[in-house]
């Protein structure tokens, strides 16, 4: 192109890496080191080469998943080897996300549980892999203590480190170096406080990816958006405490009006439609990892990405 | 560089004709400096004039107007790169894209499509905007046929795609008082192109696969006498879609390349399987004219739920005015249900509500729209706006009981409510799609 846009922007995002290689003391056969932008996506030369990833998500009990997905995929949600299986191979995702739901039991304390569920997932795949821990204050030290022994040495991304409780995951990572999420709701000020704390208590730049939470296609959508442009803009305007990755999930999607209510034979289409408008706009916006539930979403956000970036 | 207004009035012919539509020349001068009037308006100003005031005055991208009547839509004005240093103002029109080697009752069938398909949501109706006819078959003949359909069918906005001015010609023999979109001008047909746009007084695509050439083809497209001009960037692939029409728009709105000054046209359905993803980022980055093949219903709603968010302020939210609001006939015993002015949340519970049937009120209280669970988190939902609210709007002389439902995610100023108001709380589910069973078992059981 003939003429250069008028930006001004002096700061790059950082990276973090995510997952291990045998060469990096894991098992995975591919490790990601997501960020390094200088720009927002192809506003900048040397921005938009990377393809953003797709993260798939599954979960250690599906009764706390949407029907929409455990009714899919049958038999094959009730055992987590085969779900993990079928991401990678079946989906074609870059790396699975588990939420540990079965910690959402009420009096839960199966510890030794979420350790297996973790090395199942992780012997199941050769994916880079997310943990999502429990939001119960009572287990969660302990919980995050064994996700993070049960994953040591395959360079975790776990979540999810809030403002209100944010210590026992950042501990899990910082013992057996792992990568943390830390989630903050739609605000680039809440986003760079809690950026801080984590910092304050040792988890360095390069441990953090930022979750500015996103709210699924018109609930709460247009807010995110631009949280995320300003979060990315900020950090390209030198600001350090910002300058991190970004991760977004809808997690509501598959529960909206829109996919609750379509009408018959077109709620798959709806939820994929959602899940991939919205995963392709996010990514737009600057998130490198963009997740989705639903097992149809995957190809076509992937096609959609590649179209617009380019294949990894 | 904007100019100041007496700089501009030197520029001017100063007769005072008033023909531009301002009482003298000054008053012209004063709008032309705030972008607010357009020098065309003016018949009288010379090549000079023109030239320099011509890139900075007007708005630094162009206002075009596409079709007639109810169903026209108007695009470019915009002056921002992100929403949030503002908001977007005119949101990209989609238009569905019908070959002329189709049948009739194929291109009746999407014309109706796009005719009578509305979604409503947050209160506002959500349409496609219009059909682009493309001159697939290359004959003049068919494609003059295929605009009659489209005419016999619906008063639409049409964009007419054809590279052959014959073509263009025929297909404006049908509809060429209606303002439709050209697409377009070419290096190798802009003057036969521009003299029709001219002689119908249509807005015209310029397309062109670099900028050098797109300016100069803008250019020659202003000389010979046409002003509606809308941009087609020619991106192989999304992504280079993006990173053109970012250009543009950061150009644009600094002024830099006046000739870029224009809306972005981009036909999506160049991107072939992926024209769903094309059609995301066209409404994501700064697309002003999309045009797309007939998309599947649930594409359909996520696009165009993805353009209402987009183009929705996203430092106003939507809002209720507060206020008591009745579903059904409600009487003297029935229901009190309350909740926030966010307006999705309002449409949300009215949605379900009147699924219900059951006669009801809801009791919308100010939480300067925002939804339940921000309004509590923020504090902004609190007993004091309840209590305020049920004075203000005279609920207690609306019905003879004294119970209030209450949202789910409202429950812990369940006690607040009932200290400040007298009222009895009752604490409803926290889905409004629960409502009904809810209504059934708790309030009439
Ligand atoms: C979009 C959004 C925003 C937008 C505002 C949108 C708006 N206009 O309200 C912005 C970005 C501005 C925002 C800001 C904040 N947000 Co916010 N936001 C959201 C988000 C993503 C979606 C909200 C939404 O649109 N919901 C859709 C509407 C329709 O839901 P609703 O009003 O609750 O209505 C439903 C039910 O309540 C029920 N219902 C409604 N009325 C009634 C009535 C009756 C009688 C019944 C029975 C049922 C019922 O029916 C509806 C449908 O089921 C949510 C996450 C989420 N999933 O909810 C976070 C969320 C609500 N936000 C949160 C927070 C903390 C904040 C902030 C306080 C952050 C901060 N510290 O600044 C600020 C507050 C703003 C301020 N400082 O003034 C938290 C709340 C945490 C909590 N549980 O307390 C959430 C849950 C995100 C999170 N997980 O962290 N937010
Ligand atoms: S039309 Fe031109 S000459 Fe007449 S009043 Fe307006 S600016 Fe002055």
């Amino acid at each position: 192109m003939a003429y250069d846009a008028p930006t001004d922007w002096s700061g790059t995002i950082g990276r973090v890496q995510i997952g291990a290689t045998g060469s990096e003391g894991g098992t995975r056969k591919v490790s990601y080191r997501i960020g390094g932008n200088g720009g927002l996506p192809f506003v900048e030369p040397n921005d938009g080469l990377t393809r953003p990833l797709i993260a798939y998500e599954l979960c250690d009990d599906p009764a706390f998943w949407s029907p929409l997905v455990t009714e899919r995929l049958g038999a094959t949600a009730a055992d987590l080897a085969c779900w993990t299986r079928a991401a990678e191979m079946d989906f074609g995702a870059d790396l699975v996300r588990l939420y540990l739901t079965s910690t959402r039991a009420r009096g839960f304390d199966d510890f030794d549980g979420i350790g297996t569920a973790v090395r199942t997932v992780l012997e199941s795949t050769d994916l880079p892999l997310i943990v999502e821990g429990p939001n119960e204050p009572a287990i969660e030290s302990e919980a995050f203590r064994r996700i993070g022994e049960a994953g040591e040495g395959e360079r975790l991304l776990l979540g999810t480190a809030e403002a209100a409780r944010y210590r026992s995951v950042a501990a899990a990572a910082l013992a057996y170096h792992h990568a943390v999420i830390a989630q903050s709701p739609i605000d680039v000020n809440l986003a760079k406080q809690l950026n801080i704390l984590l910092r304050e208590i040792g988890v360095p730049h390069e441990q953090i990816v930022i979750d500015p939470y996103t709210g699924a296609l018109g609930y709460g959508f247009e807010y995110s958006y631009s949280a995320m442009e300003r979060i990315r803009y900020a950090a390209l305007k030198g600001d350090g405490d910002l300058a991190m990755p970004m991760i977004s999930s809808a997690i509501d999607s598959l529960t909206i009006k829109e996919v609750r209510d379509a009408p018959p034979g077109e709620e798959h289409r709806t939820a994929v439609a959602w899940e991939v408008t919205t995963g392709l706009s996010a990514a737009v916006s600057g998130a490198a990892i963009v997740c989705v539930r639903h097992p149809d979403s995957v190809a076509p956000l992937r096609a959609a990405l590649e179209a617009t970036w380019g294949s990894a | 560089m904007a100019l100041k207004a007496l700089d501009i009035y030197k520029l001017l012919p100063k007769k005072n004709c008033k023909e531009c539509g301002s009482p003298t020349c000054l008053t012209f001068a004063m709008k032309l400096a705030s972008g607010k009037a357009d020098i065309e308006l003016c018949p009288y100003l010379d090549e000079n004039a023109k030239a320099v005031l011509g890139a900075s005055t007007r708005p630094p991208i162009r206002l075009v107007k596409v079709g007639v009547g109810e169903r026209s839509f108007r695009v470019g004005d915009e002056f921002v790169f992100y929403r949030h240093e503002k908001t977007f103002y005119h949101q990209p029109a989609i238009l569905f894209r019908i070959s002329d080697t189709w049948d009739e009752a194929t291109i009746a069938g999407v014309v109706h499509e796009v005719r009578d398909f509305k979604l409503t949501r947050v209160g506002q109706d959500l349409l496609l905007n219009g059909v682009a006819v493309a001159n697939d078959s290359g004959d003049p003949a068919a494609f003059g046929r295929a605009v009659a359909v489209v005419e016999a069918n619906a008063d639409l906005p049409e964009v007419l795609i054809a590279d052959d001015p014959a073509a263009l010609e025929a297909g404006l023999a049908h509809c060429g008082t209606f303002r439709p979109l050209l697409d377009g001008a070419t290096e190798a047909n802009a003057e036969a192109v521009c003299a029709l746009a001219k002689k119908h007084g249509a807005p015209l695509v310029v397309r062109a696969p670099d900028f050098e050439p797109l300016v100069a083809l803008v250019q020659r497209c202003t000389a010979l006498g046409v002003a509606d001009l809308v941009l087609d960037l020619d991106a192989p692939t999304p992504a280079e879609f993006v990173e053109r029409s970012s250009a543009v728009r950061q150009l644009a709105i600094a002024r830099a390349v006046p000739e870029l000054g224009y809306p972005v046209y981009y036909d999506c359905s160049k991107a072939g399987e992926l024209a769903t993803a094309a059609l995301s980022v066209g409404i994501l980055k700064f697309g002003s004219v999309l045009v797309t093949g007939p998309l599947s219903h649930p594409e359909t709603v996520a696009a165009l739920t993805l353009r209402q968010n987009i183009y929705t302020d996203p430092q106003k939210p939507i809002q209720m005015t507060p206020g008591l609001y009745r579903i059904g006939n409600p009487g003297p015993e029935a229901p009190m249900l309350m909740t926030v002015n966010f307006s999705l949340t309002f449409f949300t519970l009215q949605g379900y509500l009147e699924s219900t049937r059951i006669p009801c009120y809801m009791l919308i209280v100010d939480t300067e729209g925002q939804s339940v669970l921000t309004a509590v988190a923020a504090g902004k939902l609190s007993e004091t706006v309840v209590a305020e609210a049920i004075k203000k709007f005279e609920v207690e002389s609306a019905v003879e009981h004294r119970k209030l439902i209450i949202p789910g995610y409202a429950s812990p100023l369940s006690g607040a409510i009932e200290d400040a108001t007298k009222w009895t709380v009752m604490v409803g589910p926290r889905d409004a799609a629960d409502i009904g069973a809810f209504l059934e078992t708790e309030w009439k059981g």
